[in-house]
């Protein structure tokens, strides 16, 4: 989910870029500072929203540069437990496939793709199911639900477990063909 | 604007942070003639009354 969170700080704005707009150059210095990082209450930085209020600078012992109270607003990316998302997948390996939701990735074990045994083609770089037809390539769109979630300071550490057993989860196409064939059903 | 008034401590205080802002690239608000010392020109600057600095005093 993305939020928008407001936030108090301080920027320091170095003196060669006293002649710049201040908040054009407080809000390029505070992306620089907090673009990609990620906090364990807020989640991932994505960007600088809009600098919503700005002191005046002050300037402190043995640093020439002027240091602004600043109020602003960020938005930033949190994936939760249980939130259901939608991606492409960007990887397939034999023990899963990564599916990009937003800035982060996430990853579908192969036990957690259908219900079906899934063989991994490595020549096409597909998962495939045994007795469904079902197949998972890179470029799918798919819809997961979060269910392992470990967020850690560095983006490359956070791990984000997703599962696609659930009624209404997987490949959009599948999930297409499971819509239709309940209609049937229905009719029948 | 700085104040005509400043105390010899205060004016000690502006000249080396307005030279050391000058020294890390500010741009100078008095035409620079001669002397290219960042001290030099902070202290023509405070003699023009141009430093864009003022003295406060007390917590905050």
């Amino acid at each position: 989910m993305y939020l928008v969170s407001k936030i108090e700080d301080t920027v320091r704005i170095p003196p060669h870029r006293f002649e710049e707009p201040l908040q054009e150059v407080a809000a390029e210095i505070l992306n620089k500072n907090y673009m990609g990082k990620i906090d364990k209450k807020m989640g991932l930085m994505v960007t600088v929203k809009e600098i919503e209020d700005i002191g005046v600078g002050k300037v402190i012992m043995g640093d020439g540069a002027a240091y602004h109270d600043v109020v602003f607003t960020a938005l930033f990316f949190k994936p939760e437990l249980h939130e259901i998302v939608v991606g492409e997948v960007i990887e397939v390996t034999d023990f899963g496939a990564f599916v990009r939701i937003g800035p982060m990735d996430g990853l579908v074990h192969v036990s957690q793709v259908t219900d079906d045994y899934i063989n991994y083609d490595a020549k096409r770089g597909a998962l495939l199911g045994k007795e469904s037809k079902k197949s998972l390539e890179e470029g799918n769109h798919v819809r997961g639900r979060i269910v392992a979630l470990s967020l850690k300071e560095k983006s490359a550490e956070t791990k984000i477990g997703l599962t696609m057993r659930q009624p209404g989860l997987g490949r959009l196409e599948w999930i297409k063909e499971e819509k239709e064939k309940a209609k049937k059903k229905g009719k029948s | 604007m700085t104040k005509s008034k400043l105390t010899r401590f205060e004016r000690a205080r502006i000249i080396g942070a307005r030279a050391l802002q000058l020294s890390m690239g500010a741009k100078p608000m008095v035409e620079v003639t001669g002397s290219l010392d960042p001290i030099d020109i902070a202290i023509r600057e405070l003699k023009e009354n141009v430093i864009p600095l003022e003295v406060r005093h007390g917590p905050e």
